[in-house]
């Protein structure tokens, strides 16, 4: 389906210089730590906890509403720490997903409701089905799609995922446009 | 309805959490950002070492059929416990060392002794008493026994306890041991 | 996206073998410039790796080790992989007894349901990787006698087989050899051969399964003790490990993580392959990768106005061109002939390939039940410019565009409108079809021809714009 325009506020949104659009009502936690590379969206009510660790994510980032980003923790003999979130370019969070994922690939859609465990790894092109819960530490393998409570590979992506992705992510990109009037 | 809230010595409670009602905070215990602390039926009193994150909701309301018209209840929450990440409780005893996974669901008439955990995306809503060391998880909220409890999250309030003081503001406390 | 992936795709495509695919689903061999799909393609497992390790193995240690990975191990209360945990005690030193040291050992624990090897009595261990102790099966030795006699007989069948056709073959030999004296040498390779066969004749003799009528009774602690639920294993955590099926919870062990498999797909026609994997399972990218959304034209739905009986409404869909050449396009009325055994393109495929869905699937598949009004002319597609985003001025050929049925067009897309209307008697979801005929230029160079080809493809297009309503009124 090709996607129609989906209008915003340009009050609401503060666009950046490498075409961030991030939303006013967010919560940016440490904001000096959060690096947004360029052409993401994040939408009202979103939670991203810079001041935990650092949180970069790449191109084409889709964050929906709701959606709370916030970097694992790892227990050392001698203490704790929390260890950087890196998110790859061309993914997409579906709405009031929480994500206490340690790294996640491109192209990986994560859908609504999920819930994706402590240091989980999610590889390059993976589909996470809406209301998952990914258990902490699990690997998921490139081109699986997880499903369920707990997380389980369900079936396989085709081979033109990363270009599905990509066309999905810019074309949303574009069609986030501001209301013509204000 | 009155903001009457007492926060001990060491607790760290984030300005940006949402606090309403009779609510008395433990010692070391750390509220995050865009937690919601509602005390609309009764005062609630949250013991020590508790973690509560963002979006998590601790309710004390009236169930929808006595709305307004019961007496106040007392929600007594014990110490070392965790709410994570947009989970919703509203039971009115919790004990020790539990843990409330996220976007799990606890009902008004549910208890929570010691060392339970009840998982994510899971709903109790039944009138019960949960054993010790209960672990309830997945689709069905299956449930079984877990040898020994979780363990407490010192650490980790440790550590939030010196960095979270960086980014944001807290409330001062105002209750002296 | 999820519409790529659930449920009823809005726009399918005919495979030359007859079911309707989404574009993600199919591929495009280039040999036989058709369309394939899952179903049709031969699969042959090109590597076996573990989904938590990501641990390349190949096919003959899988076999080995039964498909399984050596070092990873599932939960068997929830099924999915363990965690291994290290934990420090203080131990006397060996050397000097008043002093202590730590020692780290590891055990296995459940993230989700919080299960640990502790559970089902396994000592914790010094090695952070394997020494886990592996678990004995109680009917393991007779498993393995009868595999061994089954393989003897297997093998057994196969000689039996070679001699029939050495047999047949041997008479004319013989003939000859008699004629120029070779018959003594043949003889002896006959006596060479067969003391071989005598000794494989020599089976293992196996003690046949012997079935008895006698039941263990039932002891009476069943109806005399309580039964505690939490102690006793579903029916699911007991056939995850079908060789010790415990049934209380104490006897629950960690089972060895299953391993996933990487494919290659090759065309059953031509025997080119149409998707082949790199090594490693991590990797995304392909050494081929022919799938039909880089080759066919992606057709896709805009709007479509609420379809009611009698009335004609309004559809919009996008062509978009994914080649990098410039292509043409037509569209003309779907003439599949739902008649003839097995769809349409019968003739086409080869003989012998079994089509693979049942007519009565199929047919329902292709009802159409709408009429669609099409436009005649011949549009053509600028082919994909990846750097079109970047560049701000918007020059290009211009094309005269009837405005009345595209909408708009933007770099190798074009938008088109369409009336359709559905059928008097319709019910449930609208579903309408056209053929497309698009160029395509053919990049391989053969033997034959160097320079590349551009051919006409034809390829049937379903679409299910969305339910019918009766009329409004």
């Amino acid at each position: 389906m090709e996607l129609e325009n989906v209008y915003y506020n340009k009050g609401d949104f503060v666009e950046t210089a490498s075409g961030n659009k991030v939303c006013r009502h967010t919560v940016l936690c440490g904001s000096q730590n959060i690096i947004l590379h360029g052409k993401a969206i994040v939408q009202q009510d979103a939670i991203i906890r810079g001041d935990l660790a650092n949180v970069r994510s790449g191109r084409y980032c889709i964050i929906s509403r709701g959606v709370v980003l916030r970097p694992p923790f790892k227990k050392f003999s001698k203490g704790v720490a929390f260890f950087p979130l890196q998110i790859g370019d061309h993914v997409f969070f579906g709405e009031g997903s929480v994500v206490n994922a340690a790294v996640i690939g491109n192209y990986v859609y994560i859908g609504k409701n999920c819930i994706i465990g402590r240091r989980c790894v999610l590889k390059d092109c993976c589909y996470i089905a809406d209301n998952t819960v990914l258990a902490p530490e699990t690997t998921v393998p490139a081109f699986a799609h997880v499903a369920g409570s707990p997380g389980a590979a369900v079936a396989e992506l085709p081979e033109c995922t990363p270009d599905l992705m990509t066309e999905f992510t810019k074309s949303f990109y574009q069609h986030f446009v501001p209301h013509a009037l204000c | 309805m009155e903001n009457s809230i007492k926060i001990h010595q060491g607790a760290v409670v984030c300005t940006e959490c949402d606090l309403k009602g009779d609510i008395t905070i433990g010692k070391n215990t750390v509220v995050h950002p865009k937690a919601q602390i509602i005390a609309e039926a009764g005062p609630i009193i949250i013991g020590e070492n508790n973690l509560i994150e963002e979006q998590a909701a601790i309710v004390n309301k009236f169930p929808a059929s006595q709305e307004s018209t019961g007496n106040a209840t007392v929600m007594i929450i014990g110490n070392n416990n965790v709410f994570e990440v947009d989970c919703h409780s509203e039971a009115l005893k919790i004990g020790d060392q539990n843990v409330l996974e996220s976007k799990c669901l606890v009902g008004r008439k549910v208890e929570l002794t010691n060392g339970c955990i009840v998982g994510a995306h899971c709903r109790l809503v039944s009138e019960e008493c949960l054993p010790e060391n209960t672990v309830i998880y997945g689709d069905n909220c299956s449930r079984r026994q877990q040898a020994d409890r979780p363990p407490p999250q010192t650490l980790q309030i440790d550590f939030l306890t010196k960095v979270l003081p960086n980014y944001h503001h807290l409330y001062k406390p105002n209750l002296k041991d | 996206m999820a519409f790529l992936m659930y449920g009823d795709p809005k726009v399918k495509y005919l495979c030359s073998c007859g079911s309707m695919k989404p574009i993600s689903r199919i591929y495009f061999c280039r040999h036989c410039m058709k369309i394939k799909c899952g179903f049709c393609v031969s699969h042959e497992v090109d590597l076996h790796y573990c989904s938590n390790c990501l641990e390349n193995l190949p096919s003959t240690e899988a076999r080995l080790k039964k498909n399984r990975c050596g070092y990873c191990f599932d939960c068997p209360s929830c099924q999915i992989s363990l965690n291994t945990r290290a934990v420090s005690q203080a131990v006397p030193n060996p050397d000097d007894p008043s002093k202590m040291l730590s020692k780290k050992s590891y055990y296995l624990v459940c993230a989700f349901c919080r299960w640990t090897s502790r559970e089902a009595s396994i000592p914790d261990q010094n090695v952070a990787n394997g020494g886990w102790p592996e678990i004995d099966c109680p009917n393991s030795k007779r498993v393995a006698e009868l595999v061994d006699h089954y393989q003897e007989i297997s093998l057994q069948e196969k000689d039996e087989e070679e001699r029939k056709k050495k047999y047949q073959v041997r008479p004319s030999y013989f003939h000859y050899a008699e004629k120029y004296g070779l018959s003594a040498a043949l003889a002896k390779k006959r006596m060479g051969g067969t003391p071989q066969r005598e000794t494989r004749t020599q089976q293992s003799a196996l003690v046949p399964a012997v079935a008895s009528e006698e039941v263990e009774e039932l002891s009476d602690s069943v109806f005399i003790e309580q039964l505690e639920l939490n102690k006793v294993t579903t029916i699911k955590q007991r056939l995850a490990s079908p060789e010790i099926q415990p049934t209380v919870v104490s006897q629950l062990y960690p089972l060895h993580k299953s391993l996933l498999v990487k494919r290659s797909l090759r065309c059953r026609d031509c025997e080119h392959n149409v998707s082949k994997p790199e090594f490693n399972p991590s990797s995304t990218k392909f050494k081929i990768q022919l799938s039909a959304f880089y080759h066919v034209p992606d057709v896709k739905f805009l709007t479509c106005e609420p379809v009611f009986i009698g009335k004609r409404s309004e559809l919009i869909i996008t062509v978009c061109n994914p080649t990098q050449h410039q292509s043409s396009f037509k569209m003309h009325p779907f003439e599949l002939n739902l008649g003839a055994k097995g769809s349409g393109d019968a003739e086409e495929s080869a003989p012998g390939l079994k089509l693979c869905l049942p007519e009565c699937a199929r047919d329902a598949q292709f009802k159409i039940n709408g009429t669609i009004k099409l436009p005649t002319t011949e549009f053509q597609l600028l082919p994909r410019d990846d750097t079109a985003e970047f560049d701000d001025s918007n020059k290009g050929p211009t094309f005269n565009d009837d405005p009345k049925v595209v909408v708009w067009r933007r770099g190798n897309k074009i938008a088109l409108r369409m009336a359709v209307s559905p059928d008097a008697d319709a019910e449930g979801v609208l579903s309408i079809g056209f053929v497309i005929e698009y160029s395509y230029v053919n990049t391989m160079t053969t033997l034959e021809k160097k320079e590349p080809q551009k051919v006409k493809l034809k390829t049937h297009i379903l679409l299910r714009p969305g339910p019918i309503f009766k009329s409004s009124q």
